[in-house]
């Protein structure tokens, strides 16, 4: 904990980073949670432990950029997916962020209950990055946990096996449950269109009912926009107030990006994106 | 002051008591399963009454105010336009274990629907609707109803109230008129209760410990429009909706016209949240609200100052949905706290 500390005030002391964002803890002191350090005092505030599951990488985009100094973040290796990407995007070059990487022992899914393999996100589960490939300066230790067998992936296998009838159907009772509160759209670092396309009014596109028609047209779009973009952090699905099964839907698209294209999107901020790249050797049999 | 009138009645004889209400054709809701929704039901083993459980998803005001609800359709014809007036007929509804954080909240967003205007599509849902609450012993960190002038066993909104006895029973309160008429017409499954079925009651739960003083609250928000805290709590809020949408008493809406194709379509009324950027940005292009903290502060002026100057009650009932479902962990009963010690320093 001090080594993060030292590592965010020396940042705010010599004046490169104009703010640090990070965790604090909440005055019961049992959970955390994002917490803007602008001044050495405030980042003795600063805290990182098992409760830290927010991708704080979604503020990035989201707070006004300082006119001197770098946006300071404190960030685990599955967050640091996101700044490349954004990196990658065009949205942020690499000098305007100063990446304070946290080794992580993994986080958990419920915070009321105590950390341990029955209380573990599917990231942790499916983690590779306990230490952040990414970051100017690098502070923690990672410690090993015992990770259970993902039940995201498991459904996912039960998902392919339906036939096209069954897997409508599937997502039809999964959408019906929306309440259209956008807070997928609001915690993705990656959803950061200054106007989305469902507030779009002349004309509307989406319609904004919570029915089931304007469900199904904002989770697909949402899902297409996010077709080899997604960087799994799973932040839409923890923030889904009807628990709906997000990352069924962007997993598998990462996984199509990854077996037709070999793309894996936020791990080289030098790679052109997915979506903005063409190369002959692509492979093209979709197309009919 | 007369007395409440008070009944007996059982698990079981609720069971049957959904058997008798689905033959007579109404709509039955009960409580979903632990962490659910709330369901429609027709059999008397779906029914589902736990006072350990956690509140729902979300709360029971969809039954009042659906998070999507047509106003009228239209169709062109050679004249002109039809209007139809989508009002179908309201079967007569029953909504069993209500918690008192839900069921104080139809009264209280009542107020506003009958302001002014009287909302008839809230109202109608009302006056059709018999709320069985339920005494409730859950509590969590998050939960705060007794610092919201309620406790576990407010039978404010509900038309009768359980509260369990030994024995798996339970004293039934018929609370208005409607519950009295509601327990009068299936009488067969309530027993007017007398002393020693009154000593069978369980005891009453202890609820969430009082975490703020309201009055306090809002005689700092009186004064307090322009401060800094708004800032500290608005600030990471990243501006989604679970927090209205999942809150009992908000009751913002949007209306929008959705086309069904070339020659007909419908106008809606849907959930809005005041913490969208869009929610107050005019077709100018300004935006009154245009920033996070000033979105935030007025989500908690809303709640604890501006519904008490005009309609004398606070719109919150303590339920900790809103918190408990943040993704970034806001938690408006802390920012209250925040207030009243803000509030005696300065006093």
């Amino acid at each position: 904990m001090q080594e993060l500390i030292q590592a965010a005030q020396a940042a705010l002391t010599s004046k490169e980073a104009a703010f640090i964002i990070g965790y604090a803890l909440t005055p019961d002191g049992k959970k955390t949670r994002p917490f803007i350090a602008r001044t050495p005092d405030e980042a003795a505030k600063l805290v990182f432990n098992h409760t830290c599951a927010h991708n704080l990488a979604v503020y990035l985009t989201r707070i006004a950029k300082p006119k001197e100094g770098k946006m300071g973040i404190v960030a685990k290796g599955c967050d640091t997916r996101a700044i490349v990407a954004l990196i990658q995007e065009n949205k942020i070059t690499r000098d305007q962020v100063y990446i304070i990487g946290v080794n992580c022992s993994g986080v958990t899914a419920d915070v009321t209950l105590p950390f341990g393999a029955d209380n573990l996100p599917s990231k942790c589960i499916m983690c590779q990055v306990q230490v952040p490939p990414v970051s100017d300066v690098l502070v923690g230790t990672a410690a090993p946990y015992d990770k259970p067998k993902d039940a995201v992936t498991e459904r996912m296998q039960l998902l392919e096996a339906m036939n096209e009838h069954e897997r409508f159907a599937f997502w039809a009772s999964e959408f019906e449950k929306c309440i259209k509160c956008y807070a997928c759209r609001q915690t993705c670092p990656m959803c950061y269109c200054e106007q989305c396309i469902v507030d779009k009014t002349v004309p509307r596109w989406i319609e904004s009912s919570a029915s089931l028609r304007g469900n199904f047209s904002w989770n697909m779009i949402r899902a297409f926009h996010l077709a080899g973009r997604c960087i799994g952090c799973g932040e839409c699905e923890r923030a889904c107030p009807m628990d709906i099964p997000l990352m069924l839907l962007n997993r598998k698209m990462g996984m199509v990006a990854m077996q037709q294209f070999n793309y894996r999107h936020g791990v080289n901020p030098e790679e052109p994106t997915l979506v903005g790249s063409y190369n002959m050797q692509d492979n093209n049999e979709f197309f009919k | 002051m007369q007395a409440m009138k008070q009944f007996i009645t059982t698990d079981e004889k609720l069971r049957q008591l959904v058997h008798a209400l689905s033959k007579n054709a109404w709509n039955i809701i009960s409580a979903g399963k632990e962490g659910t929704n709330f369901i429609y039901i027709n059999d008397g083993k779906d029914l589902v009454i736990n006072a350990d459980s956690k509140p729902t998803k979300l709360s029971a005001k969809e039954f009042f105010f659906p998070k999507t609800e047509p106003l009228f359709f239209y169709k062109k014809n050679h004249d002109g336009v039809d209007l139809l007036d989508p009002k179908d007929v309201l079967r007569k509804t029953v909504l069993f274990g209500v918690k008192p954080c839900d069921a104080a909240a139809v009264p209280v967003m009542g107020k506003v629907f009958n302001w002014d205007y009287k909302d008839e599509f809230f109202n109608r849902r009302v006056e059709q609707t018999v709320i069985i609450g339920m005494a409730c012993s859950y509590s969590d960190v998050y939960c705060f109803c007794t610092s919201t002038g309620l406790s576990p066993e407010s039978s404010k909104g509900s038309d009768v109230f359980l509260k369990p006895a030994q024995n798996s029973s339970y004293i039934a309160e018929a609370v208005t008129p409607k519950g009295e008429a509601f327990v009068v017409e299936f009488s067969s499954f309530f027993d007017a209760a007398n002393e020693n079925d009154v000593k069978l009651l369980l005891n009453s739960p202890k609820g969430p410990e009082k975490k703020f003083d309201a009055n306090q609250v809002k005689q700092w928000l009186d004064g307090h429009f322009e401060d800094p805290l708004w800032n500290e709590v608005g600030e990471t809020c990243l501006g989604c909706a679970q927090c209205a949408f999942t809150c009992p008493t908000c009751h913002c809406f949007d209306i929008v016209d959705e086309s069904c194709g070339y020659n007909c379509g419908r106008r809606v009324k849907n959930w809005d949240g005041c913490q969208f950027g869009l929610f107050t940005k005019h077709a100018s292009g300004h935006n009154p609200r245009g920033h996070q903290p000033e979105r935030y502060r007025q989500r908690i002026s809303h709640k604890f100052k501006y519904y008490q100057d005009k309609f004398g009650e606070i719109l919150c009932t303590g339920c900790g949905r809103c918190t408990r479902g943040c993704p970034v962990g806001i938690d408006i009963a802390e920012i209250a706290q925040e207030i009243n010690k803000r509030n005696s320093v300065l006093v």
